[in-house]
């Protein structure tokens, strides 16, 4: 399979764990309601793939229209219409978003592109990147479902949830991380900055008072991070490597913080 | 409710927790109970509980549950005001989904008791909180205090006004956090005492000289950092930098008498009759859980005989207005107010 090609396998390794944790965070997705089959990814792994068939004919076709009649012809909001459209979709958003996030690259590269009115050899580039990360994407759901049938991922929450514990909180800081850089890409960026001020009141904000006590120069450089790097970065419309690139700076901080906590916990003393 | 005796009693109280095994005995009638002292906990449980406090509230209801494996707990978790419209809705449709109500802050309390859903609880559990803290229907479980944070490199204490009336005309930097839950619950506290207008005034004059934050420890870091001179914060934000962080440039100042140094308390109430419900209340005001939530939460415990957080400085020097504490549930003329003002 094209799909599982020794490049896309050292990703995927690579990837993996990061997926597990990312899976384990439990999320709901944020485009309304998801359906059931992200908890069942193994019996939809068909329509998966004919999802991603199908999209890349799409585009193909988009691509061809643009090269033999013109951009007008080509109607490039159907890019987006079609992405919106597929289940695979709502699979990749709940269970990998940085390779969501890719995704919406790769269709904004093709559809402004063609908006541009750039040569066809560079349209044709920038749906080669969109069709590899599909691929790609299709495989790390693959792989999850592998997962999943093995009983090592955690069920996908289909309705809202709050976090109960610090290193939870943390975790879902994350999560909601990605979904900045993944809503950033989707080029809404007033709802990206507005992910980052709920992530900072709703969640960050709880677990401040805890991890000051331990490092309050970390929380010094978060709350830069959340009230003035990132929506700068947003704002000024920056690329979104350059967004993904302040998201994992914070991160690293963020895993910094999540340690530190793991660690004041087992100092705790118990309640009774 | 007398709150300058309130502050005396918690010193009293916590230099209690120094003496002798022998002279806390013969306080017997006053002092917090231990865990070892309750009946173990059997049956089914709605718990409605506010969320906040970083996850502790959450330890302590696992230490319950640990410590009481007969217990079948449910807990609904969901912003304490959200909550408390819930309870009232549904007792207006004729259903009761909770048993128990435990709110990070007492005006969501008051939103229930005034709808007469709180049941009465026993004088033997009431009276184990300091006597300024005895309500019928409801129990206090830990305080806060309104706090002035500032930066001695930048202010000397005699630079601060003790009233907060005064604030706005003290010539300093000010950092404040008005979209902050304790933050509007102190405006409405300024409102009850001194009316409408003079808030008013109070907000817009602020509104010139005050910096925003979208938190309250945002506030004490920026004090901390010299970014304002002064800040409007609870205690614990600065009890808890200053863990961190020993020697941060913040010290702590209150007004006297006035919103400016009101003492808040999160609280607990029984919505369903029978034993369970209040025996659970009771571990709430435990010395343990109490202690607890001192040491890991800098919260002020309200149950006598118990240490109050370090850090915090002598508590009789502090004067909180007189305050009903339920009465802090009357929130939208105090939205209405702030958002005319243009600070929210």
């Amino acid at each position: 399979m094209k799909y599982f090609s020794s490049n896309y396998r050292t990703v995927f390794s690579a990837a993996i764990l990061t997926l597990a944790a990312l899976l384990t965070s439990g999320q709901v997705a944020a485009n309304g309601p998801i359906g059931e089959h992200v908890n069942h990814l193994q019996d939809h792994l068909d329509n998966y793939t004919k999802d991603v068939q199908w999209l890349i004919t799409k585009v193909d076709g988009i691509v061809t229209t643009y090269e033999s009649k013109g951009r007008k012809a080509a109607q490039t909001d159907a890019v987006v219409d079609h992405w919106e459209a597929v289940d695979f979709h709502a699979a990749i958003e709940t269970n990998f978003v940085p390779l969501y996030a890719k995704i919406w690259q790769g269709l904004y590269g093709v559809k402004q592109s063609i908006d541009d009115e750039l040569p066809i050899d560079e349209v044709r580039q920038q749906q080669a990147v969109l069709e590899q990360v599909l691929w790609q994407a299709l495989g790390a759901i693959k792989l999850a479902a592998q997962y999943q049938e093995q009983g090592l991922l955690s069920t996908i929450k289909t309705s809202s949830s709050t976090p109960t514990t610090l290193i939870g909180s943390l975790d879902e800081v994350k999560h909601q991380l990605d979904r900045v850089v993944a809503k950033y890409a989707e080029k809404l960026p007033g709802e990206a900055i507005k992910i980052v001020h709920d992530t900072y009141l709703n969640l960050f904000e709880g677990v401040e008072g805890a991890l000051i006590e331990q490092d309050a120069d970390l929380v010094v450089a978060l709350e830069k991070d959340f009230n003035v790097t990132l929506p700068k970065a947003i704002e000024d419309t920056k690329s979104v490597d350059n967004v993904q690139q302040v998201v994992a700076d914070m991160k690293d901080k963020l895993n910094h913080a999540k340690d530190l906590l793991q660690a004041a916990n087992k100092e705790k003393k118990a309640v009774f | 409710m007398q709150r300058r005796r309130f502050i005396q009693a918690l010193a009293a109280a916590g230099a209690c927790a120094s003496l002798p095994l022998t002279s806390i005995q013969s306080l017997a009638a006053s002092k917090a109970l231990s865990v070892n002292d309750l009946p173990a906990l059997e049956g089914k449980l709605t718990l409605y509980l506010g969320r906040g406090e970083g996850g502790l509230y959450e330890n302590v209801l696992q230490a319950i549950r640990d410590r009481n494996p007969k217990l079948k707990l449910s807990v609904r978790r969901g912003p304490t005001a959200a909550l408390a419209n819930t309870i009232v809705a549904e007792a207006k449709a004729g259903v009761r989904r909770s048993d128990i109500f435990w709110a990070v802050d007492s005006g969501a309390v008051g939103l229930v008791t005034e709808a007469g859903l709180a049941q009465p609880l026993p004088k033997d559990l009431t009276s184990q909180l300091n006597s300024d803290f005895q309500y019928p229907n409801w129990s206090p479980v830990t305080g806060r205090i309104r706090t002035l944070p500032y930066n001695p490199d930048k202010i000397s204490p005699e630079q601060i006004p003790s009233d907060i009336m005064a604030l706005p005309d003290s010539g300093l930097a000010i950092g404040w956090a008005p979209a902050y839950a304790s933050f509007q619950s102190f405006v409405t506290a300024m409102r009850l005492i001194e009316g409408e207008k003079a808030t008013s005034d109070w907000l817009r004059s602020m509104k010139q000289r005050a910096k925003s934050y979208a938190g309250e420890l945002g506030v004490v870091m920026a004090v901390e950092r010299g970014e304002v001179d002064l800040g409007l914060a609870n205690h614990y934000y600065t009890l808890r930098l200053k863990s961190g962080k020993p020697d941060a440039r913040v010290e702590l100042a209150f007004s006297k008498g006035d919103a400016g140094c009101l003492v808040n308390a999160s609280g607990v109430l029984a919505l369903s009759e029978g034993e369970l419900p209040i025996n659970f209340i009771r571990y709430l005001l435990t010395r343990e859980v109490q202690s607890y939530l001192a040491s890991e939460a800098y919260e002020i415990p309200l149950v006598k005989g118990v240490a109050l957080p370090k850090g915090l400085p002598p508590l009789d020097s502090i004067s909180p207005p007189d305050m009903d504490l339920t009465r802090l549930a009357d929130l939208r003329p105090t939205l209405a107010l702030m958002r005319d003002a243009g600070v929210l």
